[in-house]
Formats: C-alpha cells, structure tokens, sequence
C-alpha cells in the first residue's frame, strides 16, 4: 500500500513536470509566468529554503523547554 | 413585523440566560442563539440603524452593507459550530466568555462609529482571556495576563488615535483613514489584533494555553475582526499589504520549528492572516474581495483544525507532537477532518484555501508587486510542508505506545460539519463569491494554468519533505520570538522596582518615619526646640561618658523627664504675644 502510494506519487511528480509546457499561464504578468513549469521550481527551491531557513533559524531561538521558568 | 436586532446583541444579552439553565435545555438554548443571530442577519438590510445620540455624536450599533454582512455571517455560522464543538462542557464560566466574544466580535463588525467599535474591541479582549484562563494552570494563567496587557496596550493606542481623530474631525463615524499621527495610532490598535509583526507575540503565546474549546473560538474571532476593520479603514495602503506579506512567511517560518500543535496552528493563523491582510492591503477589489474571501475559508479551516487538535487534548492529553503519532487509527474521524483542513489551510484545488488564496496572490500580481507575490508563493509552499508534518507526525507516524478513544459525538459532529463546509466552498466557489463585497467577480479558480501550477508546487514540495523529513521532524523545547525582549524587558522593569526602586522606598520611608518621629516629639514639647542643642551636646558628652564606663545606652524615652511646668508655656505664649504687638505698633 505504502509502495504503490509512493509510485503514484512519483509518476504525478514526472507527468506534471511536461504537462507545464502544454498549458500557459492565463494572466502572466511577471517573466517568471511565462516560463513553463516554473512552479515545479518554486515548490522545490521554496521548500528547500524554507527547510534550511528553518534549521538555521533553529539554532538562533531553540531553547529548553524550561527557559523561561 | 418583527424588528431586526443587532446580532451582537442576541449573543451579549442571550449570555445572561446561560447561569440560569440546566442540562439539555442549556445545550439547546447554546444553539438557539447562533441560529436566531444568523436568521436576524439575514434579515438585515443595507444602511444605519440601532442609533443614539450620546455627547453630541451618534453611537450606530448596527451599520449594514456587504462587507459587515460577509463577516457577519461566518461569525455567526462558526459560532454555532463551535457551540457544538463545546456542548458538552458544563462550566457555565465558558459559555458565558464564548457568547460575549462572539456578541462583542459581532458589535464591532456592525459598529459604524468609533467609539462604540472601542467598546466592543475592549469586551472582545476581556472576555477571551477567560477562555485561556478557564484552562486552570499556571501556563495558562501567566499567558492570559501577558494576552491581557498587550491588548490593553493595543486598546490605548487604538483609544488616542480615536479621540485624536475626533479631536481634529469632530466626526466619529467609522470611515477609511490615511497616514496622520491618529491613523497611525489607530492602525497600532488595529495591528495589534491582527498580529502585525513584532506585535504578534500574544497570540502564540495565548492560543495553545486556551481550553480545548476556547481555543476554537478564539481562533476565529480576534484576528479577524482586526482584517475586518483594516479591510474598512485602510485597504489599498501598501505598508498594510507588505505587511502581509512579511506575516505569510514569517509564521510559516516559525511554525516549521514548534512541537506543539496548538502553538504550530498558532503560527500559521500568523501566517494565514498576513494572506487577508496582504489582500486589503492591495486594495483593489480583487483584493479585497480575495482578502474577505480568506477571512470566511480560514475561519472554517483553522476552527476545524483547532477542533481535531483539540479533539487529540481533550483524549489523549497529548499537545506535542513527539508525543503523538499513530492517531488515526484510534481517532478516524479526527483524522480524516484534519488531513481535510490541512489540505484546505495549504490551498489545495477542490478544497477552499485554494480558492481564496489563489485571489489574493492574483492580486498582488495584477497590481504588479512582484516581491508580495513571492512571499504569499513561498508561504504557501511553507505552509503545505508544516500541515504534511503535522498531519503525519500526530495521526500516520509510527507509535504503538499511544492508545487513544474518538472525542465525543458533539465534537465529531461539529468537525464533520465544518469539513463539508471547506470542501463545499472548495468545490462550488459561488457559494461565497455570491456574498463577497464587490459584484461582479471576475476571478476563474480552477483554469487549467493554476490548477496545474499548485500541483506542481505541492509535488516539488512533498518531494523536499520526504527527501528533509528527519530535518523537519519535531524537537522538545521553547522557540524564542520577539517574546524574548517583552519577557526579559518585563523581568528587567522587575528588577528595577524590585531591587533599586525597593530600596529607594526603604531609604526614603526610614528617613521620613524619622523625621515624623522627631516632628511628634517636638509638638509634645515645643520648648524642647530651644534646648535641642544643649541636650544634643549632653547626650554626646554622657554617651561618652558611658561608653568610656561600659555602660548600655538602651533607654526608654520618657517625655516626662523633659516635660516643663504649664508657666513656662505660658511665658512663652506671652513672650510672642509681646513681640507680636511690638512689631504691629511699630511699623
């Protein structure tokens, strides 16, 4: 169940990739909505940054759980 | 005909009632009230009524149009819900904070003067804190205060921008405002509320400390009110809009760091808001519209999620998420209502975060503010990773410690009922678009374009998540927010008047006790002035003396050892009297 799950997800993940050069951007407005897929982009680079800027901020303002007791 | 009220005042007023009943009265009459508020609303038609004079101005408690009514009716449609949630709590305390939260949310939302939103913003304050306090504990006690004095802080601000503005306009009608020194005040008060950065402290801090139903309620209410009087007051102002935009990623930031769940949802209510808020601060009707749009779909979102994570509390006594997993099992129907209002709070197509998101980042774009969009973009991405966490990690991850019961019928009832609602709206947008403020809308979701583009994200992203997940996975501890400086500010202001003002208070009461002393003896024996130094000289000399004997110098002070005979005061008296007749018979 977890396999198969995971194989629809990856074959989602490779389909949607190509399917983003058959259809364009309704109301492009910036250069980036012109470019094909570019959301595939912005969801892996935004997650990665995110994560990473999640880990760094953790090491600023991660205390124990009694600081301020 | 029956006159329409308002529907604050059902709520308000219908609070009395609750003391006085019992049982499966109460729990019928908890529910009357939403359902006749939402009836006298719809009866409800555009422009003032409920108007008195006061002071020479005109106190309006009930200003109708489509933008007071859009709010109005989700206000009262998840008040009910959240009845439900909380029927079977029998603290008649509760019910009583709840209805007049929701009675004074509702007053502010149909106020059309300033003076009469002032109320109501300041009963809204007072009577929430008691849903964190009815949590009974220290945490909670100590939050609640710290909730208590920022919104007494933003009620001030928000009073002097108010009586500056009346100051300078003599109106008091609630109108849009622009950039004097009163607005600026006002727009304080107002972000205050609306948990504009570095404001915001009180509602992570407050929110996980509620009760597990108080929570619900005030997920709803105080924040949106706040989008709500920004959406009247200042739409189109842009320092509002980048304020949005900064709230959208930087909640999405912080909650990818917490463990616990109630605070996580708290974090992204911080993150969800600056989406309206960005929206009202675009200020085109889109915006606005997109803004109001997300008000309606979070409240349905972030009420359910605060439902099924409450749901969890109130079985399990579990609140982080290191302590949880392996839930659905145990909990379907939690379950099931959380995986809907996560993919509905990440804006998933067919769900209503989806629909009203999409507005506001269409906005912002068509008002060509490229740096907004890409905040609001890359929060939404955020906020699909931090709702696949909490998702997993308290209801898929593996923990076969963890035994667990589903919540009570009322509570699953109410979750039921508010995730049909989020997949309504998901799936039939015109059902909302019908009550939004700016007719006609022109705005498609579900264009192949942007169906396609969520997709992606949300696949690229679920990919990060599974390539990062002991990354993002759950830690024990405090995360440290603008808390810090208020909190240590507050331990050092402490401080100051524990240790060095204390002290001044010491000093200042031993010298003045001393110098009262020295005042009461002389009245006892005003001669007594006159001999002070020659006593003075024969105390040093005998003080002396005794120390050179090794005697002690305890003694009692006995005034009749120093007492003189009534001629001598007399002689006195006769002496100034003497002087006093000279100096007037002479000049």
């Amino acid at each position: 169940m977890k396999k198969t799950l995971k194989r629809i997800f990856y074959l989602f993940l490779i389909l949607c990739i190509p399917a983003g050069f058959l259809i364009e951007h309704e109301h492009a407005v910036f250069f980036w909505h012109k470019i094909p897929s570019i959301d595939v982009v912005f969801g892996f680079l935004g997650a990665m940054l995110l994560i990473g800027g999640a880990r760094l901020l953790a090491h600023l303002v991660h205390k124990e759980e009694d600081f301020y007791d | 005909m029956i006159r329409t009220v308002p529907p604050g005042m059902l709520f308000i007023l219908g609070a009395v009632l609750i003391p006085l009943l019992k049982g499966r009265t109460k729990q019928i009459y908890l529910l009357v009230i939403p359902v006749l508020a939402f009836l006298d609303i719809l009866q409800l038609e555009a422009g003032t009524s409920w108007v008195y004079h006061f002071l020479g101005y005109e106190l309006i408690f009930c200003q109708v149009d489509r933008l007071s009514l859009v709010v109005g009716y989700i206000f009262v449609i998840i008040g009910f819900l959240a009845l439900l949630y909380s029927l079977h709590i029998e603290e008649d305390g509760q019910h009583v904070a709840a209805f007049l939260y929701v009675g004074s949310s509702l007053g502010v939302v149909f106020a059309g003067d300033y003076f009469s939103l002032f109320a109501f913003w300041e009963v809204m304050a007072v009577s929430s804190v008691f849903l964190v306090w009815y949590q009974k504990e220290k945490r909670s006690l100590d939050a609640g205060f710290r909730y208590l004095i920022m919104h007494i802080i933003g009620g001030c601000s928000l009073l002097a921008g108010i009586i500056i503005y009346v100051v300078n306009t003599g109106s008091i009608a609630v109108t849009h405002l622009g950039t004097s020194p009163a607005d600026i005040f006002i727009l304080i008060g107002f972000g205050l509320n609306t948990a504009f950065i570095p404001i915001h402290t009180w509602l992570p801090d407050a929110y996980p400390e509620g009760t597990v139903t108080g929570s619900v309620f005030m997920s709803v209410y105080t924040t949106k009110t706040g989008v709500y009087v920004l959406a009247r007051c200042f739409a189109g102002m842009p320092l509002v809009a980048y304020m949005g935009g900064i709230m959208t990623v930087y909640g999405v930031l912080f909650a990818l760091l917490q463990n616990d769940a109630r605070r996580l949802l708290s974090y992204h209510i911080v993150s969800q808001v600056g989406y309206m808020v960005a929206g009202v601060g675009v200020g085109t009707e889109l915006g606005v519209n997109g803004g109001i749009a997300h008000v309606f779909n979070h409240i349905l979102y972030k009420a359910l999620l605060f439902m099924c994570m409450g749901s969890v509390l109130y079985m399990t006594g579990k609140r982080k998420l290191t302590d949880m997993g392996g839930l659905a099992k145990y909990m379907p129907v939690t379950a099931a209502a959380c995986v809907v209002a996560s993919l509905s709070i990440a804006g998933a197509p067919g769900f209503n975060g989806y629909v009203s998101k999409g507005m506001v980042i269409a906005s912002a774009a068509q008002q060509h503010m490229p740096i907004l969009e890409l905040m609001m973009v890359l929060a939404a991405v955020g906020t699909f990773l931090s709702f696949v966490k909490l998702s997993y990690f308290a209801f898929f991850a593996p923990n076969e410690e963890i035994r667990a019961k589903e919540s009570p019928l009322n509570m699953q009832l109410a979750m039921l009922m508010t995730a049909f609602l989020c997949v309504l709206i998901g799936v039939y947008p015109e059902v909302l678009f019908r009550v939004l403020p700016f007719q006609p809308i022109h705005y498609h979701p579900y264009t192949p374009g942007h169906v396609l583009g969520t997709v992606q994200l949300f696949l690229l992203a679920g990919l990060a998540f599974m390539v990062a997940k002991d990354m993002l996975a759950p830690h024990r501890g405090t995360v440290l927010d603008f808390d810090y400086f208020y909190r240590m500010g507050g331990r050092g202001i402490v401080w100051v008047c524990v240790v060095p003002l204390s002290n001044m208070r010491f000093r200042l009461q031993t010298s003045s006790s001393r110098t009262i002393d020295v005042i009461t003896r002389i009245a006892k024996n005003p001669i007594m002035l006159l001999e002070i130094p020659i006593a003075y000289a024969y105390f040093r000399i005998t003080q002396g003396l005794r120390y050179i004997g090794g005697y002690s110098s305890s003694e009692m002070y006995n005034e009749n050892l120093y007492r003189r005979p009534i001629g001598v005061g007399v002689l006195v008296a006769i002496i100034i009297l003497f002087a006093l007749a000279l100096i007037y018979f002479i000049l």
